[in-house]
């Protein structure tokens, strides 16, 4: 088996890679791949958290690459999803005690063991992001609505593009319908134009998205967020299905809906 | 009217007017120790037998040399009639023969793609970029800066100290235009972005910013005598 690695970058912060890496992770092995979310944000660790696993970590990548553990010992499954696993990172020291060199032959092990591998990438240019990247096949940019996390986003992709992987894939995250449609938002069209990438998928703005990561456990297994609609079909655009980009419009139709089923709850 | 009519008798063997040939025209070295009006009789003359010479069909470019004449607007308007008479002529100039920093033309630099935030392109000689530039991004040229796509981002032209550069973009909306050592930065708020736009020193002050079709008026025969020109002989 030889799998496929896919780095989640961002280069600003806080605009949703962790989130982004859990949920395509947990959506791709829903469709039945065998997938391995691997976090290298040494140091400030997240994936474990918001996959709700952190209390089942023994060894972390750093034991993996340091020799002080094996792979498969490392790797934690995930009780839920039989073909999901986790190589947590390490909470103690920082990013520089993980070098490429060691990231590659940790990848390269487990595209042996796994359909995809989902590399979620600490926020930064530095040596964090490019170990994150040195050994990614394939790259998914994730960005908001925001002026700042667009220019962040377009000096990574230039980061990008000068290693030897294909165009990135873009991901507007957090999308509000109704900001956009005020001009208050900068627009889907306007995003796609200035970082010139394919479109992967937009993730509207959805509450269900913090209350999921607050309770671990990944919004793509709640089958009405439209967060977890628009994370599912990016995992199916992944796996080469193409699916149409659902519309923004319905929004409020969809969540005054939404909100009188949770009401009747 | 000449400021030194009472000049040595070595300088009078000079004719009034004389040719010479240079790579990329004529050259026309006009006395200015003689009343204007007969200097423009001599010229006249001389292009008159000239162009009786022989058929010239390809257009050529005159320099006019002064010296230290001071010319009216209405005497420079007559000797540009005189030589535009001829019409295989255009001027080129009144102040002698093209500098060597004219037509010493340096190869441009054409970039395919996106320059993106962080991404330096910095060039002695002009930049094309058949792309955009993101905000974020720098061109950073001795000379002129073209944009074949939307310039977000910032430009710096003539950065060796040129006021002639210019900064031309197929969709102008810089975040920060430089022409030589004159800063000008985007008005605020969110302006869209103008179609076919360039930035240009006006009077090698003031910074302006026009429709494309200017930039061909202002800079044409600037730009043709340093294409043309490989050389002065």
């Amino acid at each position: 088996m030889m799998g496929e690695a896919i780095v989640v970058t961002s280069g600003k912060g806080g605009v949703g890679k962790t989130t982004s890496s859990a949920n395509i992770g947990t959506a791709l092995a829903l469709l039945g791949n065998k997938v391995c979310m691997v976090d290298t944000d040494i140091g400030l660790r997240n994936l474990d958290v918001v996959m709700g696993l952190e209390n089942r970590i023994v060894y972390d990548i750093l034991d993996v690459a340091n020799g002080s553990a094996r792979l498969e010992q490392a790797l934690i499954r995930d009780k839920r999803f039989e073909n999901l696993s986790l190589l947590p990172a390490a909470q103690t020291k920082d990013k520089l005690a993980l070098s490429e060199d060691s990231m590659r032959a940790i990848v390269k092990k487990l595209k042996e063991l796994f359909d995809y591998i989902i590399i979620d990438c600490p926020a930064g240019i530095e040596h964090g992001f490019r170990v994150a990247t040195t050994a990614a096949d394939q790259a998914i940019v994730v960005t908001t609505p925001e002026q700042a996390a667009v220019r962040d986003a377009d000096r990574v992709i230039g980061l990008l593009e000068k290693e030897d992987i294909p165009q990135p894939k873009l991901i507007i995250n957090r999308i509000r319908a109704h900001m956009v449609k005020n001009g208050d938002m900068l627009d889907i069209d306007d995003i796609v134009q200035i970082l010139s990438l394919d479109l992967l998928g937009v993730v509207p703005d959805d509450e269900q998205v913090i209350k999921a990561a607050n309770s671990g456990e990944p919004t793509v297994v709640q089958p009405n967020s439209r967060a977890s609609i628009a994370y599912r079909n990016i995992a199916r655009r992944i796996v080469g299905e193409s699916v149409p980009l659902m519309s923004l419009t319905e929004q409020e139709g969809f969540f005054s809906k939404f909100k009188k089923m949770m009401g009747m709850r | 009217m000449s400021r030194f009519a009472m000049r040595p008798s070595a300088t009078t063997i000079k004719e009034t007017v004389s040719i010479k040939g240079i790579r990329n025209g004529l050259l026309f070295t006009l006395r200015d120790d003689v009343p204007f009006r007969d200097v423009l009789s001599a010229l006249e003359e001389t292009l008159r037998k000239d162009a009786s010479q022989g058929e010239e069909t390809s257009l050529l470019t005159a320099y006019v040399q002064l010296g230290n004449r001071i010319l009216t607007d209405e005497e420079e308007r007559e000797l540009r009639h005189v030589i535009a008479a001829v019409g295989t002529m255009m001027v080129g100039g009144l102040e002698g023969a093209p500098k060597p920093s004219d037509w010493m033309k340096k190869e441009p630099f054409v970039f395919k793609g996106t320059v993106r935030s962080g991404q330096v392109i910095e060039h002695d000689g002009d930049i094309v970029i058949i792309g955009d530039v993101n905000p974020g991004a720098r061109l950073i040229s001795t000379g002129d800066v073209y944009v074949m796509g939307v310039l977000r981002g910032a430009a710096h032209a003539g950065a060796a100290g040129d006021r002639d550069a210019v900064v031309a973009a197929a969709y102008f909306q810089p975040l920060q235009i430089r022409i030589a050592d004159v800063v000008r930065r985007a008005p605020e708020g969110n302006v869209q972005a103008a179609e076919m736009e360039f930035a240009y020193l006006r009077e090698g002050e003031q910074m302006a910013v026009e429709r494309m079709n200017a930039l061909i008026a202002t800079k044409a025969h600037r730009r043709n005598r340093r294409v043309s020109g490989q050389g002065v002989s």
